[in-house]
Order: structure tokens, then C-alpha cells, then sequence
């Protein structure tokens, strides 16, 4: 093995390692990773730059400007409090259609920006029933994963993804992962009534004092209601046809939300620039200048290789290798770096004769969003959730959610491996 | 313990204490302009980073209940008097209450 390729490795498994310890935010670490491929000159800063997928980074920024935008009308709350009042002030009925909303604006928005969204929205309502918060939170973190797992833009994986391998549009994306997304949905939600029910109980008077509300309170700006919901409608129907408009995800995004801008006005502009996750978006730019190092230096196709050895070429064993690496993986790691990592090595086993790369890259969308279920550090949601709910005095511990997460994430992955093969392998 | 002091031509308050809280009910009874006052209060509260310290239910007929953390009691009354929803608010003695003053 070269030099350079030695150094590559070294710098890729320190920075990692200290991803996973969290001592420095994981933005300084993978920036400081990528500039050390430059600097050591493993990449030059030309091949660098080559190597930012600036489609993911266009489509994270362009959603995040966009939805942050809507949010300001209160739509949301709206939302959630209309579904809280259709559950009747039930909490277990509130439960799980808090969940699904979870589920569906994860596929559509991004499951981040949608926990960021759903959690106010949560405490509000169960400190009206006088409840605990946590089944609530746990079960919205569990549904960001599935549903995210159903779109393109639903999961940071499925972004990087998409926009690695231009065949796989939108549409391929829904079809292809929609309906496992669904069933596996459809047997989470007994499970969450089962194992919930007994520890969310309210009084008849406070389901009463729910169900007196007056929701339309809520909406703050009618005006700009009207335009954000027009322009997220039309960037989603953008997103279904962008192949046909020959267009990425990322332009269809950023249109989006310079549509809006543009309807808003200036003073709207600086909020919603201020909004933007800056720091996961250099995250971004760092990992994929940090693994551009090991692409160049020939370690990716080396490990692409190694993996073909070992499963003999057979797609079957393939599929199922990445699918089970990848969840098991994701539910320990951040699924972020591991999927910059491993897109590179799939394209690698399409140049050493794969032909049909279809089911691995399915196998790897649902392995890494799924696989984030595991544990609660398997995913920015699940992270971010934690945060805010710790934060408000509602800690939620690795070993709460990891005896309701790493079984139900098992579980999906079950469901995943049986729906892969049936459905490719077969 | 803080007092306070309104019109009740104005608004009408009724608090609860509980464990965790403290329960307000609150009828603004003259529309305009003490409805908008109130909910730049509530804009306040809920513009901050901190997302359990004061939360808004809206009814019907201008009522509102209003959850407040312990330890936003005294946050939560100084904005009711910024916004003029409050005539008067006052440090008493511990142990006097709003009857006995």
C-alpha cells in the first residue's frame, strides 16, 4: 500500500474516532480531517472541491429555508393541535398521530427540521394533559427514521444517495422504499400503543380543556401562509418531476426557497439565512473532502474488493451484508460519514463487474436511515431530540431509548432484509 | 412573594398553583387593544429557547390558559405589567397573601 494511501487511512480512522467521542463538535473535527487531506496533499485542493457533493448541500439549505419559513405562520402547531383534537384529547391517540405526522413531514421536509418542528409541539400538548412527554418524544424520533427512510429528501443517507447516483430520482426513491416504509410503520404503531399505553393517562377534564381549544388562534400570518404553502407545494410536486425537467433535487430546492424569498421580501431574508444549520452543512463539506482522500488514494476499491471476496460476488449475500453492516453500523455511528464512505464503495463494486447495483443501494438507504433507530445516538434526530428534551428537564438515557429502539430497529431491519429479497433477489 | 394589581373591566385572572406550575386563566375583556398585548407576551415566550417555561392554550371568547414553570412566575408577571395587562406588581413579605394585603 502507497504512503499517502497509509496517510489517508490514519487521518480517516482519528477523525472518526473522534467523531464518535463527541469531545469537539463533529463539524470542527471533519473540517480539520478534510483540510488535512489537502494540506499533506493527498488531494489537491482542486480535486477536493470536485469531490462536495453540492447537491446535498443545496438541497439541505434549500429545505431548511424553505420549511423554517413556513414554520413562522404556526401552521405546524396548527396541525398537530387539529389531530390532537380529532384524537379526541386521547393521549394514546395522540401518540400515534403525532407519530404519523412525524412520519409524513419526515418524508417531505426531512426528518431533522421535522423533529425540530414537532418537538415544541409535543411538550405543549402533553403539558396540557399533564403527561409524560418522553413516549411521545421516542416514538416521534423512531418515526423521523422510518419515514425518512421513504424519500429522497427524507434522510440525510437518502439525500447523499440520490444525489450520488443520478438513476435513482424521487420517484425511484418512493417506490422503491415507500412501501417498506409503510409496513414498517404499519407494525410499529401496535407495538408504540402496547408499549406506551400505561404510561400516558389523563383525566376527562383535561381531554375537555384540549378539545375546548380554539386552533385557528394559532396561524400567526395568513398572507404568508398562503405563499409558503404554495411554494412547498409546488417545490414537492418539483421534486416528483424533476427527471422529466431534467433538473436536481438541489435546484428544484434552492428554487424553492428563492421563490419564496422573493415573495416574503428582504426582511424575511436574514432570519431564514440565520436559520440555516451552517454547522451540518460544513459537517458535509468536511466528510466528503475527508473520505475524497481515501477515493483518490485507492482505498475505497481496495475495501470494495475485499467485500466482493468475502460474499463470493453474490448479490444475495451482497445485498445483505450492507444492508446488516449498514443498520448495525448506523445505529452506533453517525449514519452521515459511514454512507459518504460506503457510496463510493458500491460505485467501486459497479466497476469491478457488478452489474446490478439496484438492490445494494436500497439495502444501504434502508440499513443506514433505519439502522439510526438503534441507539440514541444512531441519528441527527434522534441526537437533536434528546437535546432539546434534556434540555427541558426530560432527559431521555442511551438506555431508555436503546431497550425500545435496538428492537424495533431489528425488527425493520428484519422486515428490510425479507422485502429486499423478495422484491430484488428472488 | 410578588402581587400585582388589574382592571378587572379589563381582564380577569384566576391562578392555580400546582407541583410543577403554576396555572393561570385569563379573560381579556376588552378586546382591543389588550388581546394583542397579551400575545405579544405570548410571542415573547415563545420566541425564547426555552420551550416548556410559559405555554399558551387559546379559547373561544378571548380566554386563555397559561402554564407557567415555577421558576418563569416572576418572568411571566413582569411581561404581563411590560404590556400593560397589569396595573401594579409589588415585593410582599412571604407568607401574605393577595386577600390579606
Amino acid at each position: 500500500m502507497e504512503q499517502q494511501a497509509i496517510w489517508a487511512i490514519g487521518i480517516f480512522l482519528v477523525i472518526y474516532a473522534l467523531i464518535i467521542a463527541e469531545k469537539i463538535h463533529r463539524t470542527i473535527v471533519a473540517m480539520i480531517g478534510g483540510g488535512l487531506m489537502v494540506v499533506l496533499g493527498i488531494v489537491d485542493q482542486e480535486t477536493a472541491v470536485h469531490h462536495i457533493d453540492f447537491n446535498t448541500l443545496g438541497l439541505l439549505i434549500g429545505m431548511m429555508i424553505l420549511v423554517n419559513i413556513t414554520a413562522e405562520t404556526g401552521v405546524f402547531k396548527y396541525i398537530a393541535v387539529v389531530a390532537a383534537k380529532k384524537a379526541r384529547g386521547e393521549p394514546v391517540r395522540i401518540l400515534i398521530a403525532l407519530a404519523l405526522i412525524t412520519a409524513v413531514g419526515s418524508a417531505f421536509l426531512d426528518n431533522v427540521t421535522t423533529v425540530l418542528l414537532m418537538v415544541p409541539v409535543t411538550f405543549s400538548i402533553t403539558r396540557q394533559l399533564r403527561v409524560n412527554p418522553i413516549p411521545f418524544l421516542i416514538t416521534q424520533i423512531l418515526a423521523s427514521n422510518v419515514g425518512g427512510t421513504a424519500t429522497l429528501i427524507g434522510d440525510p443517507p437518502n439525500i447523499m444517495i440520490g444525489s450520488a447516483v443520478k438513476e435513482l430520482t424521487f420517484m425511484a426513491f418512493i417506490e422503491n422504499l415507500g412501501p417498506i416504509a409503510v409496513i414498517i410503520m404499519a407494525v410499529h404503531i401496535p407495538l408504540f400503543i402496547l408499549l406506551f399505553r400505561n404510561q400516558i393517562q389523563t383525566t376527562d377534564e383535561l381531554k375537555r380543556s384540549m378539545m375546548k381549544m380554539d386552533e385557528t388562534q394559532l396561524i400567526t400570518d395568513r398572507k404568508l401562509l398562503k405563499k409558503s404553502l404554495t411554494v412547498l407545494g409546488l417545490t414537492i410536486l418539483g421534486f416528483f418531476l424533476h427527471q422529466l425537467l431534467h433538473l436536481e433535487s438541489a435546484t428544484v430546492a434552492l428554487a424553492g426557497a428563492f421563490l419564496l424569498l422573493l415573495f416574503t421580501g428582504e426582511h424575511v431574508m436574514e432570519e431564514a439565512f440565520a436559520r440555516v444549520e451552517w454547522m451540518t452543512i460544513f459537517f458535509f463539506v468536511g466528510l466528503f473532502v475527508l473520505v475524497s482522500g481515501l477515493i483518490e488514494t485507492g482505498v475505497i476499491s481496495q475495501l470494495a474488493k475485499t467485500a466482493i471476496e468475502l460474499t463470493g460476488g453474490d448479490l444475495t449475500a451482497t445485498s445483505m451484508l450492507i444492508l446488516w453492516l449498514s443498520a448495525i453500523a448506523s445505529a452506533f455511528l453517525d449514519n452521515i460519514p459511514f454512507v459518504a464512505t460506503m457510496i463510493p464503495m458500491i460505485q467501486e463494486m459497479g466497476n469491478m463487474g457488478v452489474s446490478n447495483l439496484e438492490p445494494l443501494w436500497w439495502s444501504l438507504a434502508l440499513g443506514a436511515c433505519l439502522g439510526g433507530n438503534g441507539s440514541l445516538i444512531g441519528a441527527s434526530a434522534n441526537v437533536i431530540v434528546a437535546g432539546m428534551s434534556g434540555k427541558e428537564g426530560y432527559p431521555i438515557s442511551f438506555v431508555q431509548f436503546f431497550k425500545y429502539g435496538f428492537p424495533l430497529m431489528l425488527l425493520s431491519i428484519i422486515l428490510s432484509s425479507v422485502y429486499v429479497y423478495i422484491r430484488y433477489l428472488m | 412573594m410578588l402581587t400585582y394589581q388589574y382592571n378587572q373591566d379589563i381582564i380577569r385572572i384566576r391562578e392555580t398553583v400546582n407541583k410543577d406550575d403554576v396555572e393561570f386563566h385569563i379573560q381579556v375583556l376588552k378586546e382591543k387593544p389588550f388581546v394583542d398585548h397579551l400575545k405579544q407576551v405570548q410571542n415573547f415566550f415563545e420566541d425564547n429557547e426555552v420551550y416548556t417555561d410559559v405555554l399558551f392554550y387559546a379559547y373561544a371568547d378571548h380566554e386563555y390558559r397559561v402554564i407557567v414553570r415555577h421558576d418563569y412566575y416572576t418572568d411571566f408577571i413582569l411581561a404581563l405589567m411590560k404590556h400593560r395587562l397589569l396595573q401594579s406588581v409589588k415585593w410582599e413579605k412571604e407568607g401574605l397573601t393577595d386577600s390579606e394585603q
